[in-house]
Parts: C-alpha cells; structure tokens; sequence
C-alpha cells in the first residue's frame, strides 16, 4: 500500500519536474523570441523579416540545405548499403568515422576546411590559379554543411536495415531482378521512411548550423551570410528586434521541422516500433 | 532438370560448413536435406542456389555447369525460411515480381502476367487474398505466397529453406501433403531442407542426411531407416536403444564388415522401441535379458514401455501395439524378457563402422 502510493508520488515529482523543465528551458525562451520579435509590432515584424539582407540570407541557408541534405542522403544510403550488405576491410573504420562530425566541435570543422580550401591551405593556390572560391564562398558553406550534416541519414538507416535483413533483396535477385531493379522495387520502399526521417534530421541541422559556417562563410552581407550568422550579427548591432524577427523564422522552422517529424512517426510507425517488430508481426 | 553436386566444400573462417559433399537429384525428384542445426544443409542449398559461392566442387543443372553462374541466371526457384516477402507489396505484386522484372524481350503482357498469378493465386488456394499485405497473412498462407512467387518463373529446379519451421504441428503437416501434391501435379525437381527427420522421411523420394558439414547417407526415405549407415543417422532418425556390448566370438559368417574385428571387441548394438520384443516367459533367444518396467505410455496406437534392463546404464524403451499389451497386460513394476528381434552393431572404437546388420550376440 504504502509503496504504491510512495510509487504514485515518485511518478507525479517525476513528471512535475520534466514539464518544469520543458516550460522553463525551453517554452518560456521560444515564446520570449516571439515576444521580442513582435514587440515593435506586426508592421515592424514584417518590415524586418523582409529586409533584403534577412531574405538573402534566408535564400542562401535554403539553398544550401537544399544542396546538402540530398547529398547526405547519396552517402547515407551508400555507406548503409555498403554496411548492412557487405563485408570488407575497414568496414568497423567506415562506422566509427562517421561519426566523426557528431564528435568534432563544428568550429573546428569549419577550421579544417580552411586549412585545405583557404586560400594559404593545401587547395589555396591551385584554386586561386583556376579562380574558383571555396573559403569565404558559397561552396565553401555548402562543404562545411555536408560536413556536420553528414552523420544523420546513415545513422538513422544502418540500424533500421541491420534489422530488417537482406532476405527480400536476396529474394529478388533470386527471382532475376537487377541491381536497380532490385534497389528501386524492394530496398528503396522499405526504408523510404528511415531515410526521409534522416532527411528531416539533416535539414533542421543544415538550417540551423552556426559554428562551422561561421568559420568559412566571412560574413559578407547579402552574399555568405546564413541565416544563424544573419541573426548573430544583427544582435551584435543591436537590432534587437529585427535579429529577434530573424530568429523567429529560424523557431518556425525547427516547429514544422518538429512536427513533420511527429507526422512521420504517427504514419510509419517508425521509433515507435522496431523493424523486428514489424518482421514478427 | 537433374542437379549434380560435386565434391562441394564451404568454410567460414575456421568452421568448415561443407566438407566434400557429393550428390545427384534425378530430374523430377523430391529430395530433403536432413540434418541438425550447424550440418550445413542450408548452406549446400544456398551454393546450389548461387546464394554462396563454393570453395571447391562443380554445381551442375541438367549437365550445365554453373557453379559461378549468378543465382539470377540458374532458373531456379527458392522459398526462403522466414519467406522473405516483399512487405510493402501485395500478394499479387509479391507473386508477380519475377514476371515483371525480366528482361523486355521475354517480359510477358501484363495481361499474361494478370492471368500467371491468377493461375497461381488458384494453385495455392489463395485467390481471394490478392489485394492483402503479407503482414495480414498467417504463417501458412506466408509460406503458400512464397511458393507462388517462386513458381511464378517456372523454374527448373525448386528450392525450399526449411519451408515449414516456422509454422505450427497441424499447418504443417497439411503444408507438407500439400507441398507434395503440388510437387507431383507440377514434376519440378525439388530440394527441401528440414531437421525434422519425420518430414523428410514422409515427403521425400530421397533423403540426404548431412552432419558436421558431410554426407552421412544418401538414399530412399525407406532404406535409410531401416539400413541407416552410421550411428549417427541412427540417432537422427528417431528413438533408438544402445547395448554397449563385447563380441563374444570373431564375426564371420553374415558379417557386412569388410575388416573381422577380434573376439572380446568392443560393439555397440542399435535397436529401434519395435523391433524390441517382450514376453512373460523365457523366450529361445539367448540374448533375452530380464527387465523391470518402470513406466507405460499408452496413449496412440503403440504402447511405449519404458524397461530398466541390469547392467545397461539408461533405460531401454520398448514399442509393442495394443494387441501385445492386452495380452501381457504389463503393470510398472513387472518383470519381463526382452530380446532383440533385429539389430545392427557398429564398431565402439569411435570408428563407427557397420559391423553387421541383423541378428548378432553381444
């Protein structure tokens, strides 16, 4: 008797605390951004966000998780393909490695990418001969991106194909299906959730990297600044409320990102039930 | 379509799967591949498959090697245990698969492939679960897509991974008549592997019995159990009784053995529950010895007694119809004479020889 009641107890402290938590770190900062940003007002708001460094900005993030989020989707797939489907040497490297930018502090990513692209790194001067820019550049942003973004679509896959197993892919190939074939009809449906959750993961991350693109982007207005950096330097110039506007759209982008998320997971059952699951059912 | 295995060897590592395996499935033949777990029977069905490659040996399909051949290319079908269907797919699109990925030039209509899987549907009895998920199937009607799905190419030559363990006793049982009809009604040679012995035995045309990777016997379901070559498959191949034992004089006369063994060697003796006879009095038989009974199953048509016999350490389990059993009318704790009715002695040095089969004094 008394155990349950001290277990009932035990569970109301429990939940107390979390949604405390939740409501103080997390609720109560989101809704004084929003706050702040609206505080001029609405006219204000819109003025703000429409100020043509604000759009570029929001332009180039875009653009740039647009390049990055596919391309980790090619290497997620690739690298769990190879993982879950194969043996070869180096294989246990291959996994350790990518977790690589989840280890590494994005400052010092975006360090690295100089050191090879800037223009005293390794690349420097071989670029500069052929007149392209990478460091302080687009393509530079675009590299640093791919760079911390890289771990999410093939983490999220590797497990999930462990678990489901190559007996469909090895049925089909059995049944005369080429390599395509087979990857197109069978593997693709069956991990098409996995895979656009890794995708959710990678933009939200791409959209909202600050270090590493920080490092490579120098901040030149209206042409390499993201909108994290965007946000950075109109709070360092004390444009409180356009900075604040700017990181509100930065919030409503992590909430539909949220949310999509959530979809994804009521409709696939993804999280919520394991493949093995799924296998016995 | 006939497949030849020769001299097939796998290993893994150290774990040496396929030690030398060599056989022969006659064209239209039902052979099992029976074994326990480890015995690489699977692994013989999946080189014969192209699912692995061999070390060494030759895969030969109705005379045509095809040991490197891609399993794409071999013409074979193959169900594999868990079914491996395609689960975003309906049955119908699971069956269609084959069809509808060869080749432009020898793809059917897709009005051919409607009335192919139709024709299938109808052969495995499932012509009202076209639109179904596999995850809405039970485990038979599983098994019964997988088998389409394979059909559906007509294949040559059809290989089953232990088609029915997943399945429970009674699905079973009907699976496997069923199977057999099919097998029959269609003449695709056929490979099935399975570790349970009754299976096999009632299935097949020819069982194959495999352990630690080598091929202890191959032969008619029949030959194998009443002349099983080794201790080993006598073993598998349900309940047996063991008389360790000397050879009171040399063998000669009737003996099977190639080598005479000396007087005084050791032997053991192979008995099956039947072939154990019983009686109140004391039979002709010198090797009769007295046993108490310790327990009686009597439930189904053969009466198990359970004996405890001086001087043999484990019990010895005796299988008499009901007939007998009324007769002697057997209560626990009676005493009895047993003797063998037939049996077959191998060598106990670990060589495991067949010494002789039939009749001899221990």
């Amino acid at each position: 008797m008394t155990l349950r009641l001290s277990a009932r107890a035990g569970r109301a402290v429990l939940i107390a605390t979390a949604l405390l938590f939740v409501a103080f770190f997390l609720l109560l900062p989101l809704a004084a951004v929003f706050a702040q940003a609206f505080s001029r007002g609405a006219s204000f708001y819109l003025d703000a966000i429409r100020q043509p460094d604000i759009l570029s900005a929001l332009r180039l993030t875009l653009l740039v998780a647009a390049i990055a989020v596919p391309f980790n989707l090619l290497f997620g797939i690739a690298a769990s393909w190879a993982i879950t489907r194969f043996d070869f040497i180096g294989k246990n490297l291959l996994i350790t490695l990518i977790d690589v930018p989840l280890a590494v502090s994005p400052v010092v990513a975006g360090m690295m990418y100089v050191e090879v692209f800037g223009l005293h790194g390794w690349l420097g001067p071989w670029l500069s001969d052929h007149d392209l820019r990478v460091i302080y550049a687009v393509p530079g942003i675009v590299l640093a991106t791919i760079f911390v973004t890289f771990p999410f679509v093939a983490r999220e896959l590797i497990p999930f194909m462990q678990a489901q197993g190559s007996d469909e892919e090895q049925a089909a190939a059995v049944l005369g299906a080429g390599g395509l074939s087979i990857f197109f009809r069978v593997t693709l449906p069956n991990i098409k959730w996995a895979l656009l959750y890794g995708a959710i993961l990678a933009a939200s991350r791409a959209i909202g990297e600050f270090g590493a693109v920080s490092v490579v982007s120098g901040h030149i207005r209206g042409k390499t600044t993201t909108m994290p950096l965007e946000i950075e330097m109109l709070y360092n110039e004390y444009q409180f409320s356009a900075a604040f506007a700017a990181a509100s759209l930065l919030s409503l982008a992590a909430v539909i990102t949220l949310l999509i998320k959530k979809l994804l997971e009521m409709t696939s059952g993804l999280h919520g039930r394991t493949a093995q699951e799924d296998a016995e059912s | 379509m006939s497949i030849q295995v020769d001299g097939i060897s796998k290993s893994y590592g150290s774990f040496a799967a396929l030690d030398n395996v060599s056989l022969t499935v006659e064209s239209g033949q039902l052979v099992a591949l029976l074994g326990p777990s480890g015995s690489g029977k699977t692994t013989l069905l999946r080189v014969i498959a192209g699912l692995e490659e061999p070390d060494s040996g030759s895969i030969q399909l109705h005379g045509e090697e095809t040991t490197h051949e891609l399993a794409a290319s071999r013409g074979i079908g193959f169900v594999f245990q868990h079914y491996a269907l395609f689960r975003h797919m309906s049955v119908f699109e699971n069956i269609a698969f084959g069809l509808r990925v060869q080749p432009r030039k020898i793809r059917l209509s897709r009005k051919e492939i409607r009335e192919r899987v139709e024709e299938l549907l109808k052969l495995v009895q499932l012509e009202s679960y076209a639109r179904m998920h596999p995850d809405q199937l039970s485990g038979g009607q599983r098994q019964r897509v997988a088998l389409a799905r394979a059909l559906a190419v007509r294949p040559k030559v059809l290989l089953l991974d232990e088609p029915f363990s997943a399945l429970d006793a009674k699905v079973r049982k009907d699976l496997r008549d069923w199977l057999r009809r099919i097998h029959d009604e269609l003449h695709v040679t056929t490979v099935l592997v399975t570790h349970d012995q009754e299976e096999a035995l009632e299935v097949a045309d020819r069982v194959a019995i495999l352990n630690q990777g080598a091929l202890e016997q191959f032969g008619a379901p029949q030959a194998i159990y009443d002349h099983p070559a080794s201790p080993f498959v006598y073993n598998f191949l349900g309940n047996v009784n063991l008389f360790h034992g000397r050879l009171l004089s040399a063998l000669s006369e009737g003996s099977h053995s190639e080598a005479e063994r000396p007087a005084n060697h050791t032997a053991v003796g192979f008995v099956r529950p039947h072939e154990l006879a019983v009686s109140r009095e004391m039979p002709g038989d010198s090797r009769a010895v007295v046993a108490s009974v310790e327990r009686i199953q009597a439930t189904g048509p053969l009466i198990r007694l359970e004996l405890s016999v001086a001087g043999n350490g484990r019990p010895v389990t005796a299988e008499i119809d009901r007939k007998r059993y009324e007769e002697l009318a057997v209560v626990p704790g009676d005493k009895l004479f047993v003797w063998p009715e037939s049996m077959r002695l191998f060598d106990g040095d670990g060589a495991s020889s067949l010494l002789l089969d039939e009749g001899a004094g221990i």
